[in-house]
């Protein structure tokens, strides 16, 4: 699970990276000359303290906004996003906690939302149901969630990890290249968690990269291959896994913390 | 009777503890079935007026009934694929008044082609609809709000248009005929056509199309439905326009039936409508609902509103009882957890 064997290949183009970047808000700068690329099949762990430029540099990831300052590259060529759509269209999905999954609906219509498999009935374009729940049940049959019992549930039923899980296991699915979490752990128990991160593994596995954000370090350590460390806006830190213990990176964390008091 | 002595139960008592089985209590599965509450209530109801008075069958009551629930139900519609997307419309008791004077003054008044008169009569619905979608997406206000306001704005324009007059028509032409004529010797109305017709239809649309697709998501949680890519101000608006539209619809089939508009007719559809709609399982808070129950839920009401009439009870106090109805399902749904406390 903690993938102690597993070696990122970073000899090629990263799927995606930061060259540069700054961005302000008015005359607010909150982002300063960051630098930072994801890898195919590799887990970056983005971690700061509340103010740091997370959610700025989530955002910029997205597509949500270009920055002011900077480039953006896409599997090796530059790229402007004017919106999440266009992100979205070339293999970026976020997976944001609230907003991944539509409570209501079964399982199968939140899989295939916005991507729905059609018929032809006639004149019309029918949803294939069938088919459709065949693929969502397969799909998320490899997770091993034992409290989905058919595709038809709805997902109120299911927990906020396994909502979670099913959210990265439709990225997937759909051929995302990277994958974007912002504190997908956040309120979940030990259990869920462990259900967060192994389809977060699963993810890496199929060569995905993956942006994980988080203000807790002891979140992202079990499954981060590279650790960077944003304060003030600024990379102070580039760790490789293995490098340093849980007990070290927090108190940077909190050193941070102090400072911004300060 | 019910047996009341302790008899073995051995379907429960042997059922394997496996947890994620696909075995579920019937009870269990019985509840998830939104249409049942509203199907038992109405057997219960039909049972009821059928023991209380003699007439209960009768050709009359029949006609009576059926084109009652048969407006209410096509105006039931369009407000539930609005309620489920998310939002309401308090404006379509007024248009369903609008749209028929509309059309009656064109075709009887002005002497216009009938068709051509309707054409514009239900574009004029429509019209409304797209009013009411376009100030509640684009200024992002409750629909709630925008629909009162638009409530007034008709109840003014109806009384400017007939100024308490009556709009009659004593030869019924094609058009009329069309829309709510006898069906043969029958004793029933061609409303009750064009409701089944425009029921099947939605009922399909709502679980095979797209479209439906997105109107349960939009109205689910409009965050994750937008991130997905569906585009919720769209479909809203969409569901606002046949609201509307078949709220002017079937006014102007009531107009077809009666021979007669005033602006008094559909006081309180808007109200009935979603009740309706709420007695047949459909959220008030968007993302669940369906069409059959809401077409149980106008029959219910239709069918109380005769039925108090036939055992003597003053006909107007039946809205009383349906405002009691009303609280007692939403409370028990709740209870269920049908809707509401999770996301209030």
């Amino acid at each position: 699970m903690t993938g102690e064997d597993h070696v990122v290949d970073r000899s090629g183009e990263p799927v995606f990276e930061l060259r540069a970047v700054s961005h302000s808000y008015g005359r607010n700068k909150v982002i300063f000359d960051v630098n930072l690329s994801v890898f195919a099949g590799e887990v970056v762990g983005l971690v700061g303290d509340n103010g740091a430029g997370k959610s700025t540099l989530l955002k910029i990831f997205a597509g949500y906004q270009p920055p002011t300052a900077g480039t953006l590259r896409f599997l090796g060529q530059d790229v402007r996003f004017s919106s999440p759509a266009e992100a979205r269209a070339v293999g970026i999905e976020a997976v944001y906690q609230d907003l991944a999954i539509v409570d209501q609906l079964s399982l199968w219509r939140n899989f295939f939302l916005g991507k729905e498999i059609f018929q032809a009935l006639g004149p019309l374009k029918v949803l294939d149901r069938r088919r459709m729940r065949l693929e969502a049940e397969g799909a998320v049959a490899e997770l091993g969630l034992t409290r989905i019992r058919s595709a038809d549930q709805p997902v109120s039923t299911l927990s906020g990890g396994e909502r979670q899980s099913i959210a990265i296991t439709r990225a997937m699915h759909f051929g995302a290249k990277l994958l974007l979490l912002d504190e997908p752990t956040a309120a979940l128990s030990v259990r869920e968690t462990r259900n967060v991160l192994q389809s977060i593994g699963r993810a890496r596995a199929h060569g995905l990269g993956v942006l994980y954000v988080d203000h807790n370090m002891s979140h992202v350590l079990p499954v981060a291959d590279r650790i960077v460390l944003l304060e003030l806006g600024r990379v102070t830190r580039v760790i490789d896994r293995g490098e340093v213990s849980v007990e070290e990176l927090q108190d940077l964390v909190a050193a941070s913390a102090r400072r911004l008091q300060a | 009777m019910i047996d009341s002595s302790p008899a073995p139960r051995p379907s429960s008592a042997t059922a394997p503890l496996r947890p994620g089985a696909r075995a579920k209590p019937l009870l269990d599965r019985l509840l998830e079935v939104r249409e049942l509450p509203p199907g038992i209530g109405l057997v219960a109801v039909v049972a009821f007026f059928s023991l209380q008075t003699g007439n209960f069958w009768s050709p009359q009551t029949m006609t009576a009934i059926s084109t009652v629930a048969s407006t209410i139900a096509i105006v039931s519609v369009g407000v539930t694929m609005l309620m489920i997307s998310g939002e309401f419309d308090l404006s379509v008791g007024q248009n369903f008044a609008f749209t028929p004077i509309v059309w009656a003054i064109l075709f009887v008044s002005n002497g216009v082609n009938e068709w051509l008169a309707l054409v514009v009569a239900l574009a004029c619905s429509a019209s409304v609809g797209l009013v009411n979608g376009l100030v509640t997406t684009l200024f992002g206000i409750p629909s709630f709000i925008t629909t009162l306001g638009m409530f007034f704005v008709l109840e003014g324009l109806n009384n400017l248009l007939i100024s308490g007059h009556q709009l009659i028509m004593f030869n019924p032409s094609a058009a009329m005929s069309a829309l709510g004529g006898r069906i043969g010797a029958t004793p029933f109305y061609m409303p009750i056509i064009w409701m089944g017709g425009i029921a099947a239809a939605f009922a399909f649309a709502l679980t095979n199309l797209r479209y439906g697709n997105w109107t349960f998501a939009t109205g689910g949680k409009v965050g994750p439905a937008k991130a997905m890519g569906v585009p919720t101000r769209m479909v809203k608006r969409t569901n606002f326009v046949l609201c509307a539209f078949f709220a002017g619809l079937a006014g102007c089939m009531q107009f077809a039936y009666i021979k007669g508009v005033t602006q008094g007719q559909g006081q309180n559809y808007e109200l009935l409508a979603i009740t309706a709609a709420v007695l047949g399982g459909t959220s008030l808070f968007g993302g669940s609902g369906t069409i059959l129950g809401s077409v149980i839920g106008a029959f219910l009401l239709a069918t109380i509103q005769i039925g108090l009439v036939l055992i003597g009870v003053p006909g107007s106090f039946y809205v009383t009882f349906i405002g009691v109805m009303l609280v007692i399902v939403v409370i028990a749904n709740v209870r269920l957890g049908r809707f509401g406390s999770s996301q209030a």
